[in-house]
């Protein structure tokens, strides 16, 4: 990047400068996994399975070998003895569940269709899938199981051996951590729902769908008897795949290398797992002692990863007649598919969907509890809004539907009912740790005058015409603080940077998450810049190499903006507090760091301005001529941070959708879509803007058009773009996106994680904005997708009577 | 996925060339590419592995739209880039402008033809659907000799038309029509311009005192493939095509027709919307035809 | 194998290659122009393989690389000659993309598009964008990106 636009550095926190990264992207210089190679490298494909579940009873590789080009066939039996199974602690949260065993290549069995079976390598890519084709499984298929709650039934197939029913993870989640204190919890609950003015009940449930990025996955490794492995990885955490590499191919830690490509094609929390095809790659580039390269196709990535959701919420809510929200009881069912999924087992995510359960809204009482089934389907992996989705869908609905039988505006009963006061603890002892809801709950409506929408919308009906106005807010993570994070996932939840100023004043900056889209290079160098009071067009930053950068729990759950940021603030602030110790000391002066402003390149003593100097010549004193230094104090500028926030954090937002349904078809135009959101202090308000409409339109296209349709027999019917429809240009409204931010109190910068959990209130607001049209024919959305041909036959239905 | 090997390449400049490659006996499977936006995604997918690929790109003689003996001549390499944007399409032959500026996406429309779209006959296609409603005929030549073959007698259902091995289609002709008719194609997709989940063409002549004196109508996206609707055209023909006949006459359409149900829409949804829409697509056809 | 003559981004080359080739395969790993991106399998839905051949956008991973013996193309890395297009300036400006894994298509597309309509309306440029996917931006900054460099144009 050239030099920034504006000369002030005090004013590039909260500029919106154009993006570091966007130059290269837009002249097809970015460097993708499928844009690496190395020389002699040799191209994988892997043989997946047919079938949903079977026995394997054979495999015949002879005539794939047999073909020229073909360098070698692994299948899971010829590799056991060779890897540790994928049931590796690093790879288990240390949550209470059942943790099949399992190895890279599918042994003895496969369980669904698409599952590893067989890995050929080939000296071309072409002739890599020619083998593929040619490598013969036999099966003998074994009864499937789609549907969790055929999964639960007593006497149902148990899917993995090992395991002693397909219920893998099962909690209560209110009450506290006694069966005792949990069962009179749910007396008490009990005795609300009996005493209730108004109790709704109902069962909703939201379909497999998740994420897509538009690059698949992929992995190139090389390996070398002396340095070992240098595995370039699609992965949103590149230090957590190095461990578990680590320890399943048993390569001492010394020698493995994790790179995350710079550019990424997308992730969304599909590559935040760690997954066993990046075990063979790297175990087929050791064997073979030449690099592997595996690039995923549309259909394997639609088979196997970014598929969530699926799941069936049993929901009650009970309110006073006066609007009161009183308690809250769900009995989640989650399909978490097969579970065999590093770091998340399928069932993370309705885990922390159950914590988050309760919203932005001050229940009295609540009793959650989720039952995790396994069944026949690909592992449910990561998706933005990581488990929240189906939860906040049923909860939106249901207070949608509640204010209907009270007979008040939706509206009304969200804002009575929301947390007045941060901090807060939930009934799920989810944690808040500040904003002001009731500030952006306000600002919302503040754009729009209900009144007037009411009086439209009679008047529309009139003439035939169906109007509605739908609402839905969503607390959501700012980052994953240890306290949650090592009991989730077994990983810490700090942000981590190392700062290193080089002899000349440019800034290197090294961060351990791998980006994909969300521009770190540029946020990362705005913070910096605005700390150290140089020029963000001096401040490069490298991501997710694990030879060069300090330990990070990776890109996940909205972590940058909360502690990845914070923590280069605070190297930065480390950096300037000894540069100012030895300018005082250089300049003869007693002086503590607030007494220097670091502003345009400059470092400037306040009480003396005339005493100053520039930032590049302080730092190459300190790097180049470490001679005279104060005492106690070493040459050279360069350092590691480490930021834990001491709470968890959140960010909120509130959704409001304006909506016309056509009577004949029910076909809906969205005619407009207004948001209010606390997204903290902003780094860049560009990229803000467009996290956040990169997720709603993720939550609307996940609502209306994607679904991951299986048949009975466990075949994937949807592991194409054919198939698998994603919201176009064409198909999605502009947004009225507006702010009413408070700065988060635990950052150095108050700068709050976001977008990560944004489309999950997206649901909300769209199917509520439809009942609200369609209410004269007592319309309640209770399953997802809503297609125009559902929301069609209900009103057919409702019209019957 | 990648093709599966390929052992030929040719790209010849006539129809003769054409045709003298595809007859050949040692040629193995061999097939003509046209746009390649349903035969790549084919061969891809490795549905179909062709030996032998004739890409009738350079044929120039069975590429553009002209007037010829009284018809209207659309070559089959005609892509509906060129349709779309032939602006002295209207009227009876809007249809055809509807469909071609609605297919798929722009990088689909520069290079797919309406030769290709007639003979993937794909379930559910937009331009098999017009071409039946407005009675095109096409033109088949081999080796052996030219034939005509209305569109009528040409879609035999999903994926298969009566042109035979060794045929390439060469144009397809609309008989031009009195004064005052008028066509109309719209679709319904999950997704904006997406294949049809309902595709509906009506195709109507008008006499001088607004009575419909010929009726075509035909729909896509039902488990036969492109096929016309005899109830409705029954319903239109002698009638005035006042709203509430052209919505009687698309009811009929919807009653009689063989729907499906699955992941786009359920049966009585496509029903519905060959109502809906229906009747929109008759209306817009009757309005084209008085002006 | 096939000898073919190609004119890539204003150069000519001159490659053999397998009949079975794919275009996009022939830029990506014969020429090592990686700036056209795959994201389909078999479907060619996506969009993120565009390329102007014959200045028309297309999708490369729909033809095969003896295809375009004869033809000209030009592809991402070929739109900017010393300096930047308005249309990629518009997407820096406009923040039109975060991970750029559809960019590349969608250049080349709106590119074209602008030729032919200098002057679109938003539902235009939509309907426009409709073979290229994008999963990070929700089109929004899209949309403004082209809308700019549109009146740049004018
Ligand atoms: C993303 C996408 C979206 C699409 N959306 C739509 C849509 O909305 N509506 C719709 O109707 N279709 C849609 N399609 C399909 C598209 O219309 C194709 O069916 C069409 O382009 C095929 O024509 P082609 O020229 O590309 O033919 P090709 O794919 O080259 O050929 C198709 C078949 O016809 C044969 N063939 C071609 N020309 C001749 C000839 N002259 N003589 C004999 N045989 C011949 C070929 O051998 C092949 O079997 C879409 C396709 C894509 C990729
Ligand atoms: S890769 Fe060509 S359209 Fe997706
Ligand atoms: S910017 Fe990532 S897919 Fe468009």
């Amino acid at each position: 990047m050239k030099k920034s636009p504006t000369k002030d550095s005090t004013k590039w926190f909260g500029a919106r400068l154009p993006r570091k990264e966007d130059t290269r992207l837009v002249t097809g210089k970015g460097k993708y996994i499928a844009d690496f190679v190395l020389p002699g490298m040799l191209h994988a494909v892997f043989v997946r399975s047919e079938v949903a579940h079977a026995h394997i009873r054979g495999i015949d590789t002879s005539e794939a070998e047999a073909m020229p080009g073909v360098v070698a066939v692994y299948t899971g039996e010829s590799l056991k003895s060779q890897m540790k199974s994928m049931t590796q602690k690093v790879l288990i949260p240390n949550l209470p569940a059942q943790y099949p065993e399992y190895w890279a290549l599918a042994t003895g069995k496969v369980k669904y269709h698409g599952e590893p079976v067989a890995l050929v390598v080939a000296r071309d890519k072409y002739v890599a899938v020619d083998a593929a084709e040619a490598v013969a499984v036999d099966y003998e298929e074994l009864p499937v199981i789609t549907d969790a709650e055929v999964a639960l039934k007593p006497g149902a197939t148990v899917i993995h051996d090992d395991a002693t029913s397909n219920e893998i993870f099962a909690m209560t989640f209110t009450g506290g951590d006694t069966i005792e204190a949990q069962n009179e919890n749910d007396a008490e609950v009990d005795k609300i729902f009996r005493e209730a003015d108004v109790v709704v009940s109902e069962r909703f449930k939201v379909h497999r769908t998740g994420v897509t990025p538009l690059e698949p996955r992929g992995a190139l490794c090389d390996w070398s008897e002396t340095d070992g492995l240098t595995a370039w990885i699609t992965t949103q955490r590149p230090h957590i795949d190095r461990l578990a590499l680590v320890d399943i191919l048993d390569i001492p830690p010394e020698k493995v290398r994790v790179v995350t490509p710079r550019d990424m094609g997308g992730a969304f929390g599909i590559k935040a797992p760690f997954y066993r095809e990046n075990v063979i790659i790297a175990h087929a580039a050791r064997d073979l002692g030449r690099p592997v390269r595996w690039i995923e196709s549309r259909y394997e990535c639609q088979m196997n990863v970014g598929q969530e959701r699926d799941q069936v919420n049993y929901m009650e809510i009970a309110a006073s007649k006066d609007g009161e929200l009183l308690a809250v009881r769900n009995r989640g069912i989650a399909n978490v598919g097969v579970g065999l999924v590093g770091v998340y087992w399928g069932f993370v995510m309705p885990f922390l969907g159950a914590i988050e359960l309760p919203n932005a809204y001050t229940w009295r009482k609540g009793d959650v509890k989720l039952h995790c089934a396994v069944t026949n389907k690909t592992s449910n992996t990561p998706s933005r809004a990581f488990g929240n989705y189906p939860t906040r869908f049923a909860l939106e609905r249901a207070i949608d539907m509640a204010a209907r039988k009270i007979g008040m505006e939706p509206s009304e009963v969200r804002r009575k009912n929301l947390i007045p006061e941060l901090p807060y603890t939930s009934v799920t002892n989810d944690f808040y740790d500040s904003g002001d809801f009731i500030k952006v709950w306000d600002n919302l409506m503040a754009q729009i005058d209900l009144a007037e929408f009411r009086k439209e919308q009679a008047a529309a009906r009139k003439e035939g015409r169906y109007l509605g106005i739908g609402f839905a807010c969503g607390v959501e993570l700012s980052g994953v603080a240890s306290e949650l994070m090592v009991p989730m996932e077994n990983q810490p939840g700090y942000g981590s940077a190392t700062v290193r100023v080089e002899p000349r004043g440019a800034l290197l900056i090294f961060c351990g998450d791998a980006p994909s889209g969300q521009g770190h290079e540029t946020t990362t160098a705005q913070a910096a810049a605005s700390v150290l009071g140089i020029d963000p067009g001096d401040v490069v930053t490298t991501t997710g190499d694990t030879g060069t950068t300090p330990f990070g729990s990776g890109s996940i759950g909205a972590r940058y903006g909360a502690v990845g940021v914070s923590a280069v603030a605070k190297a930065c602030e480390q950096i300037k507090a000894k540069m100012v110790r030895v300018l005082a000391h250089d300049m003869e002066i007693k002086a503590e760091t607030k007494d220097f402003e670091f502003k345009n390149g400059e470092i400037v003593y306040l009480l003396d301005p005339s005493k100053r100097k520039a930032f590049k010549d302080v730092a190459e004193r300190i790097i180049m001529s470490p001679i005279n230094l104060p005492e106690g104090e070493d040459g050279g500028l360069e350092t590691t941070a480490f930021f834990e926030s001491d709470v968890p954090m959140i960010c909120f937002n509130a959704d409001c959708c304006i909506l016309e349904v056509r009577p004949e078809t029910s076909e809906w135009k969205i005619k407009r879509w207004v948001t209010s959101e606390d997204v903290g202090n902003v780094i860049n308000p560009m990229v803000v803007d467009g996290q956040m409409h990169g997720a709603i339109v993720h939550g609307l296209s996940n609502a209306i058009f994607e679904e991951y349709v299986y048949d009975e027999q466990g075949q994937q019917l949807s592991a194409d773009f054919e198939n698998y429809k994603i919201a176009t240009a064409a198909d999605v409204p502009d947004f009225e996106l507006t702010y009413a931010s408070t700065p988060c109190p635990h950052t150095p910068l108050g700068t709050r994680g976001i977008g990560e959990g944004r489309p999950a209130s997206v649901s909300g607001a769209l199917t509520n904005a439809l009942c609200d049209a369609l209410e004269p024919f007592g319309v309640e959305i209770t399953e997802l997708p809503i297609r125009p041909d559902r929301l069609w036959k209900k009103v057919q239905e409702a019209k019957a009577g | 996925m990648f093709p599966a090997p390929i052992r030929e390449y040719h790209r010849p400049s006539s129809i003769a060339e054409a045709l003298s490659v595809i007859a050949r006996e040692d040629v193995g499977e061999a097939i003509f590419l046209a746009g390649g936006q349903s035969a790549m995604q084919a061969i891809k997918s490795r549905m179909l592995q062709p030996d032998c690929i004739i890409d009738l790109q350079a044929v120039d003689a069975i590429r553009g739209i002209r007037q010829a003996d009284g018809a209207l001549e659309i070559g089959a390499m005609t892509r509906y880039v060129d349709i779309a944007e032939n602006v002295a399409l209207d009227g009876p032959f809007a249809a055809l402008r509807d469909a071609a500026s609605h297919i798929g996406d722009r990088q689909v429309r520069n290079r797919g033809t309406i030769g290709g779209s007639l003979c993937w006959n794909y379930v559910a296609a937009c331009m098999p659907t017009v071409v039946l409603g407005l009675g095109g005929v096409c033109h088949l030549v081999s080796l052996k000799g030219e034939r005509s073959v209305p569109a009528d007698d040409f879609f035999l259902g999903p994926l298969t038309t009566a042109r035979e091995d060794g045929e390439l289609l060469s144009a397809i002709r609309f008989a031009v029509p009195v004064k005052r008719s008028g066509s109309a194609y719209r679709k319904w997709g999950l997704v904006t311009d997406a294949l049809p989940v309902v595709g509906v063409c009506v195709n109507v002549s008008l006499s001088g005192d607004g009575r419909c004196t010929a009726a075509r109508v035909s729909l896509t996206g039902l488990p036969d493939g492109a096929q016309r609707s005899t109830s409705a055209e029954d319903a239109l023909l002698n009638s005035d095509c006042a709203p509430e006949v052209l919505r009687s006459a698309m009811n009929a359409a919807a009653d009689s027709v063989d729907a499906q149900s699955d992941g786009s829409a359920s049966a009585d949804y496509r029903r519905q919307l060959i109502r809906t829409l229906g009747a929109e697509v008759a209306q817009l056809a009757v309005d084209r035809a008085k002006r | 194998m096939k000898t073919i003559t190609v004119t890539v981004n204003g150069a000519v080359y001159e490659e053999t290659v397998s009949e079975r080739m794919l275009l996009v395969d022939f830029l990506r790993e014969q020429l090592a122009l990686t700036g056209t991106h795959v994201g389909c399998t078999y479907e060619g839905v996506c969009g993120a393989c565009t390329i102007c051949l014959d200045g028309e956008a297309v999708k490369s991973c729909l033809m095969l690389a003896v295809q375009a013996d004869g033809h000209s193309i030009t592809t991402v890395e070929g739109l900017a000659g010393d300096k930047l297009t308005p249309l990629q300036q518009a997407f820096i400006e406009n923040h039109g993309l975060q991970c750029g894994f559809c960019t590349s298509g969608i250049l080349m597309n709106m590119s074209e598009f602008l030729e032919k309509n200098p002057n679109p309306s938003d539902d235009d440029i939509r309907h426009g964008l409709i073979g290229n996917l994008c999963r990070c931006t929700g089109y929004v900054h899209i949309v403004k990106a082209v809308r700019a460099a549109a009146a740049v144009g004018r």
